[in-house]
């Protein structure tokens, strides 16, 4: 088995058929509560009018970020980028603030409206089935596939695979890999024959949202100190000029005594 | 409205039932014993045990992962061809069957009303003496023919046909003329074998689907042919009235007009004979009564099957040539149903023999192994008795080229009613829900009341069995032996993979017992199920710890015969019938020849059912996994027909057939045509045994009307017309 780098997933639209093994596999694997889910359908569905119809679907879980604005926002550290790729969520570091649920741009964590702070496991995401992947097994809704619609792997191959396959059928496929590049990379890819946006995707620049707010943020203390000083200086100033200023009425004043 | 549980709990309340036992009972855990002795398991009880699936009649291979004595994972098996290492959404959810809260864990006997639900729990001698003693009653009063026995296919099915056979009732349901019969007795009439299995090799560059929602009807390992041969590039066609999930991955979608397949496939024989796109050696040499064949279809012209299927005759003939062009590497795939009408058989047999035309004998198509392998052993048994009352079914003496094994049930159903030639007095079901498979649901509740005594064999408390005088709880597939399953050339094993939870037991063992009350323990020479095993596994020189680690056995396969052979078919001729002496001496036509189906009158709509990836026929809706997953089910209608009928998404309306009527709210779509609605089939359960099916959707057996195809005995699921309006 060849030795993966960077685990990611690629996820071919055109291949779905939306049968939500899937989802029934990652419920179980991960023993998820009859209620939730970490895997959801996104898309238009059926488009067009009868009979000139399409069909465009996806599942989706995480998209396991490189630059995850979830880990971002988290004022705590809960949420981890592993080097190899995936995304992960400490329950025990968490406080419930649900920042990372504003954040991230895909909608993946869920909060467990349920459960207060003393039961624990606030947030709910997929994990990459650790318990899977670093023991030689696919994650759970990648080996289940029936249509290899969701495939695992090294990320840079996948991107080739999907790029070899584009080229292949350059009728059938909208010519991009999304999430190659969006918000500085996923590793969940997507495939499709329809526009993104009617797969539910957000349309996200090649910059990760939180290089840009980490830049700014990191500017903060320079920013602070800087304007600090100017508002010292500032100050210094106008107090010598006013002080220059009573000094000089002062001088004034006793001389027209 | 559905109480739901949370796996974890799911998973408790088994490992409380399996610890019930072992403690009642002081029995250590067998299947945890022997797995650990065979390294299958850890000391812990850890480990994963191959096994089948039984969520549907596929049978993918399945690596079961235990914890703790506990099921908690299921993937598929790479090493099975049914399989290839990838489960289905019901595959995926099997476990949650097993755990299902409403399993039924003790034999039942009803103390109420019938259809009350008012159950007492009983112990297994009790029950099986109780049954015995009734059957026994029935058979001395009345004769054997008296007692009806009906079970759904599976794997334990021939130690059920000894149960009836030896009791010496000719009265034999299978679910099978609800579904494929037409398809079944066309290819028998045709090529002399049930169905011949498909090949989808890299050559494959056209495949026509006549309604086989493949990709939504899923047979893992065939779905997943059929997505790489779409990903690859073969062209498909697809013929179905709704733009279903395999519609869209088709490469070109026909909503033809329901019934009406049978006018498209005349038009493509017309054209392929007409213009001799045909193989002609392939033809001359293997086929009989081309030449009636050429007569009958010179008059089904690609035009005069234009207003009958709403197909342009251009779009017909270019098919035809395409069809044609990419032969042998070509492939009509017969589907289950096809368009579910009085003329399937036709249609059915035009199908086959547009393949037959092509010449892709071996190419895309070839035998079927089948479930029998020459190569496994069976117990010694005696002759079963000579029958001579007649089947109530009507075969073969209203349906003279219907099998014996396959019958037409809702037929058995309707002579049950009228009691001609003679009535029944007791049904024994097996792993079967005929209150919900058979159509107008009505008619079936009024048999039960014919009857004067009902057993049913089922792992939870289904419509049927709450209709029963008597429930014997089966073990799920998780939790017992069958008998071994030959695939290509190995035999795989169904094994319990836990204990059975409560006093559930296996179907080997219940008609054993049954057999043993009735005084034909000759007929069940096993010691228990893997004795059983062993007596199959023996000419084959493997053990059965052996088969327990690995999941299979090898056996080899009878060989094909050398290309080089003379080629034959098991028909009369033994070639393959373009034209069939056997129907034409039974008075049917001997080619396939058009016969106009019925039409919706005005203001009445096409009723139509088809599958879903998440559930398996009415079998699978108290699931909870999958009742998470499935779209609620609602009545498809096409957007334009909604407005013009001024009705909306989401409202509710009465749907009325001339057999019963209703409830259901709508889904507007464009993906259906304007003159059909359609349901998905198998909800509206009325057991409140089944806690989170029961309430949840509509019965199509409450409107479909029974007609039976004359010539194949295969329901008519699609031609019923009903009327809607806002409830």
């Amino acid at each position: 088995m060849t030795v993966i780098k960077h685990h990611a997933y690629l996820f071919d639209a055109t291949r779905c058929i939306d049968c939500r093994a899937c989802m029934v596999a990652c419920s179980v694997e991960n023993n998820i509560d009859m209620d939730k889910t970490r895997i959801w359908v996104a898309g238009l569905g059926v488009t067009g009018e009868y009979p000139e119809l399409q069909r465009g679907t996806m599942v989706y879980h995480c998209m396991h970020c490189d630059h995850p604005d979830c880990m971002s926002a988290c004022p705590v550290g809960a949420y981890t980028k592993a080097e190899d790729g995936p995304v992960t969520y400490n329950p025990d570091l968490c406080i419930g603030c649900r920042y990372c649920m504003n954040a991230c741009p895909f909608g993946v964590p869920h909060f467990d409206y349920d459960k207060g702070i003393i039961e624990g496991a606030f947030i709910d995401k997929c994990t990459f089935c650790p318990q899977r992947i670093y023991n030689g097994q696919e994650p759970a809704c990648v080996e289940t596939c029936p249509t290899d619609a969701l495939e695992y792997g090294d990320r840079e191959e996948l991107i080739a695979k999907a790029h070899a396959r584009i080229a292949e059928h350059p009728t059938r496929y909208i010519d991009h890999v999304y999430g190659e590049f969006e918000n500085g990379g996923t590793s969940y890819l997507i495939l499709s024959h329809v526009p993104f946006s009617e797969l539910g995707l957000p349309n996200l620049p090649e910059t990760p949202v939180n290089e840009v707010s980490e830049k700014v943020m990191e500017m903060t203390i320079p920013f602070a100190l800087g304007w600090g000083a100017v508002l010292t200086a500032v100050t210094t100033g106008v107090a010598l000029y006013d002080n220059k200023k009573k000094a000089a009425s002062k001088e004034k004043a006793e001389t027209t005594k | 409205m559905t109480k739901t549980i949370s796996r974890r709990d799911f998973l408790k309340l088994g490992a409380a039932s399996v610890g019930a036992l072992a403690v009642g009972q002081m029995l250590p855990p067998m299947v945890a014993k022997a797995a650990k002795e065979n390294g299958v398991l850890n000391a812990a009880g850890d480990g994963v045990i191959s096994t089948m699936c039984e969520m549907c009649v596929w049978r993918c291979g399945v690596l079961a992962k235990i914890k703790e004595g506990r099921v908690v994972k299921l993937d598929g098996n790479p090493e099975h061809p049914h399989s290839r290492g990838n489960l289905c959404p019901r595959g995926q959810s099997g476990l949650m069957n097993t755990y299902d809260p409403d399993r039924v864990l003790t034999p039942l006997i009803r103390v109420g009303q019938r259809g009350e639900g008012k159950f007492r729990e009983a112990t297994w001698e009790e029950a099986l003496d109780l049954v015995a003693s009734k059957m026994t009653e029935i058979k001395n009063t009345y004769g054997a023919e008296a007692m009806v026995f009906s079970s759904t296919h599976n794997l334990s099915q021939p130690l059920f046909e000894n149960l009836l056979y030896a009791f010496g009732s000719p009265n034999y349901g299978t679910q099978r003329s609800l579904c494929f019969n037409a398809m079944i007795v066309a290819n028998l009439m045709t090529y002399g074998m049930e169905e011949p299995a498909r090949i989808y090799d890299d050559k494959l560059k056209y495949i026509l689907l006549t309604g086989r929602n493949l990709l939504e009807a899923i047979s893992t390992s065939e779905t997943s042919d059929l997505s790489h041969a779409i990903d690859r590039g073969a062209k498909v066609v697809y013929l179905d009235p709704r733009y279903t999930k395999t519609a869209s991955k088709a490469t070109e979608w026909l909503p033809i007009k329901p019934g009406n397949d049978l006018a498209f496939h005349l038009a493509l024989l017309n054209i392929i004979i007409s213009e001799k796109l045909y193989n002609r050696p392939f033809v001359e040499k293997n086929t009989v009564g081309f030449d009636e064949l050429k007569k009958e279809v010179s008059r089904y012209t690609p035009e005069w099957a234009a207003p009958l299927t709403g197909i342009p005759a251009e779009t017909i003939t270019r098919i035809a040539h395409e069809f044609a062009d990419a032969a042998p590497h070509t492939l009509a795939h017969n589907g289950w149903r096809t368009s579910n009408f009085v003329n399937s058989f036709h249609t059915q047999r035009a199908i086959s023999i547009l393949n037959a035309l092509m010449g892709n004998w071996d190419v895309t198509m070839t035998e079927a192994a089948g479930e029998e392998s020459g190569t496994l052993g069976a117990p010694p048994q005696p002759a079963y008795p000579r029958v001579s009352a007649l089947r109530l079914d009507g075969v073969p003496w209203k349906y003279p080229v219907v099998p014996f094994k396959i019958g037409v049930f809702q037929e058995l159903r309707d002579n049950i009613v009228s009691g001609d030639p003679y009535p029944a007095h007791g049904w024994f079901i097996s792993r079967q829900n005929p209150i919900m498979s058979l159509p107008d649901r009505g008619k079936t509740i009024e048999a039960f009341g014919k009857l004067d005594f009902i057993v049913t064999v089922d792992i939870v408390l289904n419509d049927t069995a709450w209709f029963s005088d008597v429930v014997l709880p089966e073990a799920s597939y998780l939790e017992r032996y069958d008998p071994l399953l030959p695939v290509g050339d190995k035999v795989f094993l169904r094994q319990p993979v836990i204990e059975p939870q409560g006093e559930a037991k296996s179907a080997l063992w219940i008609y054993k017992q049954l057999g043993e009350r009735l005084g034909l323990g000759d007929f069940f020479q096993y010691e228990d199920e893997e004795d059983y095993l062993r007596q199959q596994l023996a000419p084959l020189g493997v053990s059965l710890e052996e088969v327990k680690i690995k999941g299979y056995a090898e056996a080899p396969e009878t060989p094909h015969a050398a290309e080089s052979a003379e080629k034959s078919w098991n028909t009369p001729s033994g070639k393959i019938e373009l034209y069939s002496d056997t129907l034409a001496k039974v008075g049917f036509p001997g080619v396939p020849t058009w016969e106009e189906p019925p039409q919706p009158a005005e203001g009445e709509f096409y009723l139509l059912t088809g599958k879903v990836a998440t559930s398996t026929q009415f079998g699978t809706q108290n699931n909870q996994l999958l009742h998470k997953y499935s779209d609620d089910p609602r009545l498809w209608i096409n957007a334009k027909t909604a407005a013009s009928l001024g009705l909306v998404d989401e409202d509710w309306v009465e749907v009325k057939s001339s057999v019963g009527q209703i409830h259901t709210p709508l889904l507007v779509t464009q993906a259906i045509r304007p003159d059909c609605l359609y349901m998905t089939p198998g909800y509206g359960h009325i057991s409140k045994g089944l806690k989170t099916a029961f309430g949840v959707g509509a019965s199509d057996s409450t409107v479909h009307v029974t007609f039976t195809d004359p010539i194949s005995g295969g329901q008519a699921l699609s031609q019923t017309f009903v009327t809607i309006k806002k409830a």
